[in-house]
């Protein structure tokens, strides 16, 4: 007899019940983490898209789209395939996390962009990887409207995709302001917050996502050079960056120390004591010299997209 | 007691004086400032002028755009255009890798200097080609800011005068502001900001970005 006060179990009871809680989670292992063939991220070359659209000779008008002439719209829609590179997000707009985005579907799956934006255009909805789009009606009024914002003014699809992944998609930053209202393409509506662009990227494109860094606070890597460029070899890297340091445009000796900006990030090089960033900033690359300090100031968050590949690949 | 009562109402009066001072102060700063940038156009005309023909003419074969990036005006940023890519250098006004760097892509060396130092002697702290669009005609304008003394006290937001030169005269409302097109009569904005009438061809507007 022990002398124990407690009540205790038996030894086999033990047993029971840790093989009953290794067997429950070997099941969630198998439900939930099995690796499913089809959860791959979807991949085509420009070439099919380019086979795919110039098919397309005509597009009847959209009834859902009031103001997007179909020919004009089938034309930027063609340009993004044969130019991925030109898609310009609008002078002071915040559509640069939306444009940032659409260099995935326009390099690694074209024709999955052009299928989406034909049938939106048609339809007046589309889904997009797990997205399902479906515009309110303000953003189809809206859509071919804007003005005043550089060569977004005569590109009425890229208007329409801004306007309506900014409908669909909402970060904390667009609590106050969730519905569109005329000129709100240059507000918080517009607004993407880390987590949010990180989100459209998984839900829209079906990419992993790895991520560093935050809103507030920038990441905390020793040698930022070195994880970026690593980063570089095996996938899309995106800057999510202090706009107001990389592109001065008041003289205040204060500024806001917080990310404004998406790039995409396609080379770094370093030599000596500064490092040459190549990024895509809409419409064009752009390349320059920075030191180490400064990208340390800039950089609030790096996003690697890898494709997801089937096992048997 | 009366005698407190007194000293109070005095106070008071006195504090609503200084407030009355202070907007009427600001107001008269603020008129000020939209007359004084049609001035300050007529007394530079000529450098303004100069500055916008020279610049046109040499940024056309190879856009760039010059920023004077600090406040001494000794520290510029080029940003030249290729078909491919856009370079953003920086440099000091003494560096001689400026030279260097303006002959690589074969731009007019001494002429841009020129442009530097004309725009250092003005305070004209940004220069570049924008394109703007005119139903689907891309039409292009001369975008410079300048920074004026004047209009910039210690913690506040700076100020800058922007002028725009266009190619064609174009239409303003009764009010001066800038037309999108004369028939119309929507007001057109340049990154934001509404525009209003020096001549045909040249607007300003008052901004806190130079860019």
């Amino acid at each position: 007899m022990t002398n124990s006060s407690c009540f205790t179990f038996p030894n086999s009871y033990f047993k029971k019940i840790f093989l009953a809680v290794n067997f429950y989670f070997i099941a969630i292992v198998a439900v939930f983490g099995k690796i499913d063939p089809a959860d791959t991220t979807p991949i085509s070359t420009q070439k099919d898209a380019i086979n795919y659209i110039e098919k397309i000779k005509e597009l009847n008008a959209s009834t859902y789209w009031p103001h997007i002439n179909p020919q004009l719209f089938l034309q930027n829609v063609k340009d993004n395939i044969y130019k991925p590179l030109e898609i310009y997000e609008g002078s002071n707009t915040n559509f640069c996390g939306y444009a940032a985005l659409s260099y995935l579907p326009l390099h690694d799956d074209p024709i999955g962009y052009v299928k989406f934006m034909l049938q939106i255009y048609k339809d007046g909805k589309a889904r997009m990887g797990k997205a399902f789009i479906e515009p309110s009606a303000e953003i189809m009024n809206a859509a071919g409207t804007l003005k005043f914002k550089g060569v977004l003014d005569i590109r009425p699809a890229d208007q329409l995709w801004f306007l309506s992944l900014a409908d669909h998609f909402k970060g904390y930053v667009n609590f106050f302001d969730h519905h569109y209202n005329p000129g709100d393409e240059n507000t918080f509506w517009a607004s993407v917050n880390y987590a949010k662009f990180n989100r459209m990227v998984k839900k829209l494109f079906n990419y992993n996502v790895a991520t560093r860094g935050s809103d507030l606070m920038h990441p905390w890597i020793d040698d930022l050079y070195n994880y970026i460029s690593e980063k570089m070899k095996t996938g899309t890297t995106v800057l999510y960056l202090n706009n107001a340091t990389l592109y001065k445009k008041k003289h205040n000796t204060l500024r806001p120390g917080i990310p404004t900006h998406y790039v995409i990030l396609l080379d770094i090089i370093k030599d000596e004591d500064l490092i040459t960033i190549t990024y895509w900033d809409y419409g064009f690359r752009s390349l320059r010299q920075i030191t180490p300090a400064f990208l340390k100031k800039i950089v609030f968050g790096i996003s690697h997209c890898t494709k997801k590949i089937s096992p048997d690949e | 007691m009366e005698f407190r009562i007194a000293q109070k109402k005095y106070h008071l009066m006195n504090r609503i004086k200084n407030i009355l001072i202070l907007f009427y102060a600001s107001g008269v700063l603020c008129s000020c400032a939209n007359r004084n940038i049609s001035k300050y156009y007529f007394e530079n005309q000529k450098i303004l002028d100069s500055i916008q023909r020279s610049y046109k003419e040499y940024s056309k074969p190879i856009p760039f755009s010059i920023e004077f990036t600090n406040t001494s005006f000794t520290n510029i940023s080029i940003e030249i255009f290729t078909d491919t890519l856009k370079y953003i250098y920086e440099f000091t006004l003494t560096e001689n890798r400026l030279k260097d760097t303006l002959q690589k892509y074969n731009l007019p060396v001494p002429r841009v200097i020129e442009i530097i130092s004309q725009m250092q002697s003005i305070h004209c702290t940004w220069i570049n080609n924008l394109d703007y669009y005119v139903g689907r005609k891309k039409n292009y304008l001369v975008f410079m800011s300048i920074r004026p003394t004047l209009l910039n006290f210690p913690f506040t937001n700076k100020k800058y005068y922007i002028l725009t030169y266009f190619q064609q005269p174009q239409y303003y409302d009764s009010e001066g502001r800038l037309l999108d097109h004369r028939r119309r009569k929507k007001i057109r904005k340049i990154n934001e900001d509404v525009f209003r009438r020096i001549t045909d061809k040249v607007a300003y507007t008052i901004s806190d970005r130079f860019r």
